[in-house]
């Protein structure tokens, strides 16, 4: 009994933490209406930045602690100047997404730069010795903890019930366009709101600093508690998302004594898709869910990029003779023969992802879940159990479209806001398990031992074979996408994607067609995964962890979505960049994150959108010589 | 005899104390044009959702060519050929105009999404049929040499003919046009009586609701009036017309 509320206390600790997150969560959504993914890492740049001031300038944690939380404060207000709220101006939902995807991605990146992997903690606010209480054990910091999480939600209690700022907020939050005609200075508040939000993140790393462990992407770990927090809470609600976090706390504090620390992230993810289920508004939100009719979303307005028909079959066959011919013959026996493959192989994966985000307008942010259960499943069938690899792959791509499948009806009902906060948590739920599960995965250190991709005895194991397996099904996966996306299904997919209500008013199946883009882009990534283990003959969970689905993401947006062959200069760029420059692979977290913000606030269509007028004219140019022939 | 295209019997919708629509029953026969007409907030575009089932209605059935359309999803509604355009015009930004036009011919289309991942010579076939088809009537509706260009790029009055357009390739049996005159000048608003007349006689039934009375009085075969969420007139247009009650609910009462 003693142990068990022991255990309670370890999560409402925890849970105050995710309920300050939540706090900020719910902060920016009733204002900004949108979700706010760096929100976790601007808790965790304030500790670090706390540690370094204690540990190598002797400063007392307290203090520094407060000089940690004005620092991160103006950081938040830099970005959000910069990068929130005009993205907020001129993105729609859904983007706004991936820009604070990269928010999130820069600040793990930068923090990597400047703090390293190394993990650290900070020293406790009032002394290491815990507190004795009828047996029970409190550390002091714990106090300070639960002190802080009474004040902030007492104070944005009143300031949102009672003060000018607290109306201007809703105001905003209900009708930014009438808010700002009664000379409320949107933006203004939208600024205001995401730097609250940071700030009180920032304080709440701070203050945990001494009870936790933590380094450069603990962030990513708060940002997802801290929505579920809030999801649960009934986002938007400010005491639903106290209550949110310390019911998430406690759950997964005893799930994780009681059963396994796997299974507390397994149960955080069920009880967030069971929430969205059955009650999208949240447990402790008493008034209905907002209408969701009443906020009209920006229009998605974005380039259309159309090779003509006349020019397309001339630039299949010029990619066609490069990517058979061309490339192997001029890279052979070169060092980026490597680089060259890794690159196909990442972009099936992507491929999937542009289906699915580029076409159908559904963020995911955990592509890279499906690359991981392609991969381990093939390889430690191929490994423990000596299947042969072709059939292990297939077993793979049989999960992964189970797991999409389940997902995807899980969360069909809901706007992508959902959907992306899912597929996150499905992420961070694969990658706990491929640590998690180490007598079939070998744990962190990786599965070691893994054969060559193999097909009827013929074994893929020379570059050169490597190479053309990998050209062979990227060629195959293009030409059927390329057919699906001309013709009827990719217009459905366009037209859910631009305006799903008048999708539907014209006999388009919503539901049915979001869950078979999921599959392909579950299946797509499985493939690739698995052929990503074949070939290294070697998976590590970090090589397929969530970073691979955020950079995934990256490379999509900066080759240009929603044009199939556009993310190849993405993925392209940021696989060979990191090797052809060894030295600056640190900065390559910070690079893909600097990208996917640049990108989707000011070149939408990416590096294809850029080309695709150059390459319109070189088939124009190339097939003009046969329209003087008779 | 055929069936009634629309049937509505007493169709109410209650939104918190609100009563936007109560207990309207109305039939629309079969290849007319029946006009909805009524001041702002009498209901008209409610029950257009009602009738497409967008929104459920609190009491009341739909009829739609004798079949019963309650429950249906709003894909299933536009699969039985009932299809709408709606008030503002929702075109498909990021797409061409060509490709708006063809995506309204969805539910027509035979061949599965897997045939034309292997460019199947039947989907193609198919698709070129559709093709040539959406081209005649952008032709008609003067937006072919347009075809390429994104459909957000249009002018307004454009777009709603777009969205006309883009219903029609679903080959609809009954066609619900939202408000299509506004925003048009007096020549476009001719146009699109006579289109609205072409499409009647391509045996296509059309429910309109408008505001611009020339265009009901010219091309409407049956009036219907609401006001404050009720039916309070049917008729032909010179009947409506002459209706003193319509007249009340249109320009007040003369002490007012």
């Amino acid at each position: 009994m003693l142990e068990a509320v022991q255990i309670v206390i370890g999560g409402v600790l925890q849970g105050c933490i995710f309920a300050l997150l939540a706090i900020g969560f719910s902060l920016v959504h009733r204002v900004a209406s949108a979700i706010n993914l760096a929100q976790g890492a601007f808790c965790i740049v304030a500790a670090l930045l706390t540690a370094t001031l204690e540990q190598s300038y002797d400063v007392p944690v307290m203090a520094g602690g407060l000089v940690a939380v004005a620092v991160t404060g103006c950081l938040a207000a830099g970005l959000g100047a910069a990068v929130f709220v005009p993205g907020l101006r001129r993105l729609p939902t859904s983007s706004m997404f991936i820009l604070t995807a990269g928010l999130l991605t820069l600040l793990e990146g930068g923090s990597l730069v400047i703090w390293g992997s190394q993990s650290t903690t900070l020293s406790s606010f009032s002394g290491e010795r815990p507190i004795h209480l009828a047996g029970l054990l409190v550390p002091t910091q714990g106090l300070w903890l639960v002190g802080l999480t009474l004040v902030v939600t007492l104070v944005q209690g009143v300031l949102l019930a009672r003060t000018r700022a607290g109306r201007a907020f809703r105001a905003c939050a209900e009708n930014p366009l009438a808010a700002s005609l009664m000379g409320i200075g949107v933006g203004r508040m939208q600024l205001l709101s995401f730097v609250l939000a940071a700030a009180v993140g920032a304080l709440g790393g701070v203050v945990m600093g001494p009870i936790t462990s933590f380094q450069f992407d603990t962030g990513r770990m708060y940002t997802i508690f801290g929505f579920i927090a809030a999801v649960i809470g009934g986002i938007g609600s400010p005491l639903g998302a106290v209550a949110g976090g310390l019911f998430l706390g406690i759950a997964t504090q005893l799930a994780a004594a009681y059963v396994s620390s796997l299974f507390s992230n397994a149960l955080a993810l069920v009880l967030l898709l069971a929430v969205l289920v059955w009650r999208p508004s949240g447990l402790f939100s008493a008034g209905p869910t907002r209408r969701q009719d009443v906020r009209d979303e920006p229009r998605v307005q974005r380039a259309v990029i159309r090779i003509g028909r006349r020019q397309g079959p001339v630039l299949a066959v010029i990619g066609a003779v490069l990517l058979f011919a061309g490339v192997p013959w001029a890279l052979q026996g070169s060092g980026l023969m490597s680089s060259a493959i890794i690159t196909l192989i990442v972009f099936v994966s992507v491929l999937g992802l542009d289906v699915l985000m580029g076409y159908a307008g559904q963020v995911s942010l955990g592509q890279a879940g499906f690359m991981a259960i392609g991969g381990y499943t093939a390889s430690v069938l191929a490994v423990q159990f000596h299947l042969p690899p072709l059939l292990g792959t297939l077993v793979g791509l049989a999960i992964s479209l189970l797991a999409a499948t389940v997902m995807a009806l899980g969360t069909m009902r809901l706007r992508g806001l959902y959907l992306a906060i899912a597929t996150l948590a499905f992420g961070l739920l694969v990658d706990s398990l491929t640590v998690g599960l180490e007598s079939l995965t070998g744990g962190p250190s990786g599965l070691v031992g893994i054969p060559p991709f193999s097909v009827a005895g013929f074994r893929f194991d020379t570059p050169l074979r490597a190479y053309y397996l990998m050209a062979f099904v990227l060629a195959v996966a293009l030409g059927l996408l390329a057919g699906g996306m001309r013709g009827s299904f990719g217009r459905a997919l366009m037209a859910i994607r631009a305006d799903p209500l008048a999708a539907a008013a014209l006999g388009i199946n919503v539901p049915r067609h979001k869950l078979a883009v999921f599959c392909i882009s579950a299946g797509l990534g499985s493939i690739s995964g698995s052929l990503y283990a074949f070939y290294f003959q070697f998976l590590s969970p970090e090589m397929v962890g969530t970073p691979l689905s955020l950079q995934m993401l990256a490379m999509l947006v900066v080759g240009g979505e929603g044009t199939l062959f556009g993310p190849l200069f993405g993925v392209a760029l940021l696989t060979l960049l990191p090797t052809l420059f060894q030295p600056l692979a640190q900065f390559k977290t910070l690079g893909s994150g600097l990208l996917l913000i640049v990108f989707s606030l000011y070149l939408p269509s990416g590096i294809f959108g850029v080309l695709s007028g150059d390459l319109r004219l070189l088939g124009g140019r190339l097939i003009a010589p046969l329209r003087v022939l008779p | 005899m055929t069936p009634p295209a629309l049937e509505a019997i007493g169709l109410s919708k209650r939104f918190g104390g609100v009563l936007a629509v109560s207990d309207i029953s109305f039939v629309v026969p079969a290849h007319s044009i029946t006009a909805l007409i009524g001041p702002n907030g009498a209901g008209k575009t409610t029950l257009f959702n009602l009738i497409t089932n967008l929104t459920p209605p609190t009491t009341g059935t739909v009829r739609c060519f004798g079949e019963l359309l309650a429950g249906l999803a709003p894909e299933a509604i536009a699969a039985r050929g009932l299809i709408r355009a709606f008030q503002t015009a929702r075109v498909f930004p990021g797409m061409t105009v060509l490709e708006n036009v063809l995506t309204g011919a969805h539910t027509r289309i035979r061949s599965p999404a897997w045939r034309q991942m292997l460019w199947s010579g039947a989907a193609r076939r198919e698709e070129q049929g559709l093709r040539r088809r959406a081209e005649t009537l952008l032709d008609l509706a003067g937006l072919l040499k347009l075809a390429d260009r994104p459909a957000s790029a249009l002018p307004m009055g454009a777009q709603k003919l777009l969205e006309i357009i883009r219903a029609l390739m679903a080959a609809p049996r009954l066609l619900l046009l939202d408000e299509p005159a506004a925003g048009l000048n007096d020549t476009e608003t001719a146009e699109l009586a006579d289109m609205l007349r072409a499409i009647q006689d391509g045996g296509i039934t059309i429910v309109v609701v408008e505001h611009n009375m020339s265009l009901v009085m010219g091309v409407a075969d049956q009036v219907i009036v609401l006001d404050a969420g009720s039916v309070i007139a049917t008729g032909t247009p010179a009947e409506i017309g002459r209706n003193p009650v319509v007249i009340e609910a249109y320009m007040g009462r003369e002490d007012a």
